[in-house]
């Protein structure tokens, strides 16, 4: 029965991984023969600049979104956890920026935070100056990660709502019993009991976060000054400059970054409970 | 469903064993595919965009060569980018494609270009390619001495600027660097007070093009005779880099590439661009953009600094490796770099055909209306004749990025001229030594 | 729930607190209706800035309802931009690439989770590393594989809507949704189904997908939304309008030569819009699709 999956991925999946696995121990342009290096291509990863500044932004990334996103979507899915009038809407609204195709969501941030773009106009009512978020090599990568959780966080707050519709209500009820207040019926009842919410959260959402691409593709280009280049997008670039085989090694160097942070996160799931 | 019944699991099991084989085995084979003289279809990828001059060529062409259907594919600069390399390097290359002339070396040196020479002869139309174009464009139509490209058109730049505002302002025309200092810095003005130059400042595209105008214009270059060392943090590229930066003191207007575009469409129509260094191509651009800026608009011979100088580019028409019908796709190609179609190169697109005789040809000696009743191409073609291409080294690519790099960190204040460069330079050399 | 519970049981609230009790839920409102506010705004922009003249784009006087609305951009989305053909093109793929997921991903699925097979873990643990590999890193490779399918069937592979779906047909994260899902049915079932005599195939269609189908849902939603939104494979695969999907047709129109913001989010609209109707007719099943795949 999985006959028919097996052989689609291992032609359309496994064969180009190994391909590429192969190529990353090249020097290949495309055409000819790729040229033996041994770990040439990685050694020159580890001590190129540039890889080094991809790999931070992807990581400030990473770690932004993943650390607002998760939150704002509990946060959400808290709220609106109870028989309240509009419920529907609001998860509605909340979770709209999911559904959409990134190319074209990611146009829409570019023209807000224009110039003379919205996110300015806004600012302008309090009095503060506008900003070219994206021309600022300081606030460009920030401005992506809050275009990609709001995107985003919809998909864990509607995660969460589940969890939390689970939860059994003789569970709160005890801990009210025993006097506790809703913080710490949050933090020693609720929490816990989300645990392995928190675990799919992560997994799913540290491996999308660390490939992100699509948008620095659409509103940024990697720049400026490289502010907003990631490890998939200088992978790109590097098949641009018909470099397969460092191109190759870029994508197996994060392979390696993400088993290893998997890892931890089950280990450390695993721990707690 | 019925792609995966019978067949659909061996073909791509058969599919993917050959594609590791894939090593466009066409490669020397290129042009002699199928003769031009034999019925075929030949695939035309296409950046020029809606307003091809291109896509206007195939009905007189197809009706004079009934044996050749043209299929163009429409695509966009950064598509192509994309897609080129992958295609052909794959083996399923187009017969003919537009490609930037910045793109060659990346390209040349990856041998994704066939060389001409077999195809063509160095002949176009029945005459030698060095009585077709002039000295400039045959030294940016070669990669290490083969011709790989029959430039289609090109790019030098100059000055555009509202010449309505300059009247009104009682300037005139800036011819030197001083001048263009202190025109610049008339002419913007800060309207809401916010520090940053809002209406009819200049255009500051912080690229290598617009580097290498003031570089060379500053008696520089990017990289030493023989192509291995960086040369562009010289005392002269410091200084161009400094002229670029006061220019944007004075008045300028900073045009990164997160604006979306490097026209500067959307600021020269709300008024905020009053003044610009770029190619011919702009014409048409602005003409289709703003035509309710008509007679507003002025081209000059951009202001010379120690010496004339420009970036050279434009685009080249190249037959990939591996393409089928190179034959045909040089029929195509020459059809469409003969004078009377080269004309279309302006009258649709609005950009500057290569060719000499392209150039001489009637539509772009007469006088235009949106350019207050001049001739801009006059401009443009002297532009030429001292603009030089950048250097054509395999490495190019990462090279332009770090000098790309350098030129905003500096221009947005992180970094002195120098210091930018400096480290630009460093980068580049060891690209350039590997 | 729990607070439902406490209402019930205490009848009589004194006045104060019920005044609390309202005020607190303004607030909550409050809260909501301004994030939902926050959430909805980009759309919102962009259908406005759709409906100007592009001079207006930046007027900072403009506001959101257009003066005068203009229609030009959709107009010119339409004409210049085969955007109908795109559509059903993305239709086709998208429906295609659901199929043969709900097919493959489940038959598979079921076998990683109650089959005993040689090499069973061994096979699952090799499936979900592949979910950390960048896909953008087999685009070349790939890109062969559809050549030279090409070449020997010529209505597959590259330049055609196959060479778009093939690579997508089965999809791990599917298998992996699908396995978590069929590890909580229980064994005795498909025992039950088994001492009756049913091969694995009907045990699966007969037994296991009717219990499953929220998670199918889940699955269905899951390859719905990539395939939908999926561009830089279907930008590179297919050379002509005859084989462009909307996000492909949209990054064309943005990047033509010069930006004119209207028509950019005329086509954002456009791509943006089938996705929310069909995501408010399906809203239920949306969330507790997504609800059932990841809870359990």
């Amino acid at each position: 029965m999985i006959a028919p999956a097996v052989i689609i991925l291992g032609l359309l999946t496994f064969w180009p991984m190994a391909l590429s696995f192969v190529w990353s121990f090249t020097k290949y342009t495309g055409l000819g023969d790729p040229q033996w290096v041994g770990f040439q291509n990685y050694l020159d990863l580890l001590g190129d600049p540039l890889f080094h500044q991809a790999a931070l932004n992807t990581a400030f990334f990473a770690v932004t979104t993943m650390a607002v996103g998760p939150a704002l979507g509990l946060a959400t899915a808290i709220l609106l956890n109870r028989k309240m009038r509009g419920r529907a809407f609001y998860r509605a609204a909340f979770f709209l920026p999911v559904t959409t195709a990134l190319v074209a969501v990611a146009a829409v941030w570019k023209l807000l935070l224009n110039d003379g773009g919205i996110v300015n106009q806004a600012l302008g009512l309090f009095g503060i100056t506008g900003h070219q978020w994206l021309a600022d090599p300081n606030t460009a990568l920030p401005a992506i990660a809050i275009a990609s959780i709001w995107q985003g966080f919809g998909f864990e707050m509607v995660v969460f709502l589940a969890a939390l519709q689970g939860l059994p209500p003789d569970l709160l009820e005890a801990a009210s019993i025993d006097g506790a207040g809703p913080f710490r019926r949050f933090w020693h009842v609720v929490l816990p009991y989300l645990r392995p919410t928190f675990v799919f959260v992560y997994v799913i959402g540290l491996i999308g976060a660390f490939q992100v691409f699509d948008q620095v593709y659409v509103m940024t280009q990697g720049g400026p000054i490289n502010s907003t280049l990631t490890v998939v997008y200088y992978l790109i670039n590097r098949f641009r400059a018909l470099d397969l085989g460092q191109a190759s090694a870029i994508a197996y160097l994060l392979v390696a970054v993400l088993a290893g942070l998997s890892y931890l996160q089950v280990r450390l799931a695993r721990k707690w409970s | 469903m019925k792609i995966m019944k019978k067949h659909g699991v061996a073909a791509v099991a058969a599919a993917m064993l050959t594609a590791t084989a894939v090593t466009v085995s066409g490669c020397s084979s290129g042009g002699s595919g199928v003769a031009s003289d034999e019925d075929q279809t030949i695939v035309v990828w296409d950046y020029y965009g809606s307003a091809s001059p291109i896509t206007a060529a195939v009905p007189e062409f197809e009706k004079t060569h009934k044996n050749i259907t043209v299929q163009v594919e429409a695509l966009d600069w950064d598509s192509m980018l994309d897609k080129f390399p992958v295609a052909v390097s794959s083996g399923a290359a187009p017969d003919l494609v537009t490609a930037d002339m910045t793109w060659l070396p990346t390209f040349a040196s990856g041998g994704l270009l066939s060389d001409l020479t077999p195809v063509s002869k160095d002949m176009i139309n029945g005459k030698a390619f060095s009585d077709v174009y002039n000295a400039g464009a045959l030294g940016a139509m070669k990669y290490n001495d083969t011709y790989v490209a029959a430039m289609y058109d090109f790019d030098a730049y100059c000055l555009y600027y509202r010449s309505d505002v300059l009247k009104a302002k009682g300037l005139t025309v800036p011819t030197t660097w001083d001048e263009f200092l202190q025109t610049v810095s008339s002419m913007a003005e800060d309207t809401d007070g916010d520090g940053t130059f809002d209406k009819y400042a200049l255009q500051i595209l912080p690229d290598s093009f617009h580097f290498a105008q003031l570089l060379a214009q500053n008696g520089g270059r990017f990289l030493n005779e023989d192509d291995t060392v960086a040369e562009f943090n010289s005392d002269a590229g410091v200084g161009a880099l400094a002229y670029m930066q006061k220019l944007l003191d004075a008045g300028g207007i900073y045009w990164g590439p997160s604006e979306g575009d490097s026209t500067g469409m959307p600021g020269i129509k709300d008024e905020r661009i009053g003044m610009f260094i770029n190619g011919p191509y702009m014409m048409g651009v602005i003409k289709d953009g703003a035509p309710e800026q008509s007679g507003k608009w002025a081209v000059a011979p951009a202001p010379v600094g120690k010496q004339q100088g420009s970036y050279l580019g434009g685009t080249g028409l190249v037959i990939p490796t591996g393409a089928k019908h190179a034959a045909a796709a040089w029929e195509f190609a020459q059809f469409l770099l003969a004078p009377e179609n080269q004309e279309a190169v302006f009258t649709a697109a609005g950009a500057a055909p290569a060719t000499t005789a392209g150039l001489a040809m009637p539509a772009l000696s007469e006088p235009d209306p949106y350019f207050g009743g001049e001739v801009p191409f006059k401009d443009f073609e002297a532009a030429m004749e001292t603009a030089t291409p950048f250097p054509y080294v395999a490495e190019w690519e990462s090279i332009d990025s770090s000098i790309t790099n350098a030129l905003e960190t500096a221009l947005l204040g992180k970094a002195s001229p120098k210091d930018a460069l400096d480290a630009a330079a460093k980068s580049a050399d060891s690209e350039l030594a590997k | 729930m729990s607070r439902a519970a406490t209402i019930g049981r205490s009848a009589a609230i004194r006045p104060t607190r019920r005044i609390w009790r309202l005020s607190k839920r303004a607030t909550l409102h409050l809260i909501l209706i301004a994030g939902s506010l926050l959430m909805l705004t980009p759309f919102i922009w962009a259908l406005s800035t759709s409906l100007k003249a592009a001079k207006d784009v930046f007027d900072p006087h403009g506001g959101v309802i257009p003066n005068p609305i203009s229609f030009d951009a959709f107009h010119s989305v339409f004409t210049e931009i085969a955007f109908p053909l795109y559509f059903l093109n993305s239709v086709t793929v998208t429906v295609l690439i659901v199929g043969f997921n709900v097919i493959f991903d489940t038959a598979a699925a079921y076998a990683f989770a109650k089959l005993n097979f040689p090499g069973r873990d061994v096979i699952f643990g090799v499936l979900l590393v592949t979910l950390m590999i960048p896909s953008q890193v087999n685009l070349i490779p790939l890109y062969r594989i559809m050549v030279a399918l090409h070449d020997m069937i010529p209505w597959l592979g590259v330049n055609t809507l196959s060479g778009i779906v093939l690579p997508s047909m089965v999809q791990v994260f599917g298998i992996f949704l699908l396995r978590q899902f069929f590890a909580t049915i229980p064994d005795e079932v498909i025992e039950a189904g088994r001492l009756d005599g049913a091969g694995e195939w009907r045990i699966l269609w007969r037994i296991v997908l009717p219990i499953a189908a929220p998670a199918i849902a889940t699955l269905m939603i899951f390859v719905f939304l990539n395939a939908w939104n999926d561009f830089l494979w279907p930008l590179l695969v297919s050379n002509s309008d005859a084989n462009r999907t909307l996000p492909v047709g949209l990054t064309l129109l943005s990047r033509k030569n010069t930006v004119n913001w209207p028509e950019t989010m005329a086509g954002s609209v456009v791509t943006i819009l089938p996705m929310i109707v069909i995501f408010l007719i399906l809203q239920r099943r949306f969330i507790e699709g997504i609800a059932a795949g990841s809870v359990k």
